[in-house]
């Protein structure tokens, strides 16, 4: 798997020149620090957890989620995303300004319209619903120094690998520059079959 | 010339000296917010007994959401219990809220990292959704006249001299109208 970190500083300007590639790192240390590709630096920290349907499924499972709903997230690709803010500004998560791909095609997550429509679907429980959706990535965060987010993205289940070139703007007012960061290869795992 | 630098410099030296008391210097994670009306909360505990932020007026409130199947709020869970017991007799009102669990799940999640800390339980996960917190763990201190002034951004280690500090001075704040 290869992880490259593209750092792009941009001049803090009104306008928010960038300036240059600054850096650009192996995201697996020797010594694995976290559960799954990663990138670190001054700036932030950003961990992808790819997870199998089976360790989805389980987790939702314990927290009560009935069959129908457990069979369409077992369908899906979940990977969960922690990211921490380590600067002294304001970093701007949006996934919009996130770019996912596959095969070189542009690749649509499952958000918040496609599970709301299935939830109402199958009546699923406001608890569980509630749940759920505490459990996604926001897709809107004025990070502040310090201060960390986590949550899952999903996608169809069929999905082997993708890429994610994640862009992040900085500073209170999005003037500060901006962040790029680049997943390559990242797996949705699959359960052996067991023999 | 002289006219204006002695008119002026008084008013100088009034700024300077009072700027400490308009700077404020918070823990790591601590985020002045401005002093919205805090929304309704009313909830039965984990023993099935109901309560009312509303009630508790007078002083200051300690409002936080959480879940057991949230890895920072299992690690932050312990640091409250602690930060409980460091505070003694301190009238910060510590209001606990589980966000859409069930009793079997939040009792058996407590009694192993907290067994001193009775819950409230928001079972449908509504009132969290209209608290709309920025994620989970999340905290709000809330001031005597019922207003949030200050939210903590993700887990905290509570427990530790600079938090506890900060939250045995809340009771020394007046309660600023239009903050």
């Amino acid at each position: 798997m290869r992880i490259r970190m593209q750092y792009l500083i941009a001049a803090q300007t009104l306008c928010g020149v960038l300036l240059g590639t600054l850096l650009a790192t192996p995201a697996f240390g020797i010594g694995k620090p976290y559960p799954g590709p990663y990138v670190e630096n001054d700036d932030l920290l950003m961990v992808l957890i790819p997870h199998t349907p089976e360790q989805m499924a389980a987790f939702y499972e314990a927290r009560g989620f009935p069959e129908e709903a457990i069979k369409l997230i077992s369908d899906a690709c979940f990977v969960t995303v922690h990211i921490k803010n380590k600067s002294r500004r304001v970093i701007w998560l949006e996934t919009v300004n996130w770019r996912f791909s596959s095969n070189n095609q542009p690749l649509q997550r499952l958000g918040s319209n496609y599970w709301n429509t299935r939830w109402d679907e199958i009546k699923l429980p406001l608890a569980n619903r509630a749940t759920f959706g505490w459990t996604q990535l926001p897709v809107q965060r004025d990070l502040q120094p310090d201060e960390p987010v986590g949550g899952n993205i999903v996608f169809e289940g069929n999905l082997k690998t993708f890429n994610l070139d994640a862009r992040f703007l900085t500073g209170a007012h999005k003037r500060g520059g901006m962040l790029d960061i680049n997943f390559q290869n990242i797996k949705c795992p699959k359960e052996e079959p067991r023999p | 010339m002289k006219t204006a630098l002695s008119h002026y410099l008084p008013a100088c030296l009034l700024i300077l000296i009072s700027l400490p008391a308009f700077t404020e210097t918070l823990p790591p994670g601590v985020m002045r917010i401005n002093g919205t009306t805090a929304p309704e909360l009313q909830l039965n505990n984990l023993d099935g007994e109901p309560y009312d932020l509303k009630a508790t007026q007078g002083h200051w409130r300690f409002v936080h959401f959480w879940a057991s199947w949230c890895g920072p709020c299992r690690k932050e869970m312990p640091s409250i219990e602690r930060m409980i017991a460091a505070l003694g007799d301190n009238e910060l009102e510590i209001v606990l809220i589980n966000t859409a669990e069930t009793e079997d799940e939040v009792f058996t999640f407590l009694g192993i990292v907290a067994p001193e800390l009775v819950p409230l339980m928001d079972r449908d996960g509504q009132v969290t959704e209209v608290w709309q917190p920025r994620g989970l763990p999340a905290t709000y201190l809330v001031d005597p006249a019922g207003r949030i002034q200050y939210q903590a951004l993700g887990g905290r280690t509570w427990e530790k001299p600079v938090y506890l500090k900060f939250l045995r001075g809340l009771n020394q704040l007046e309660s600023q109208p239009g903050q």
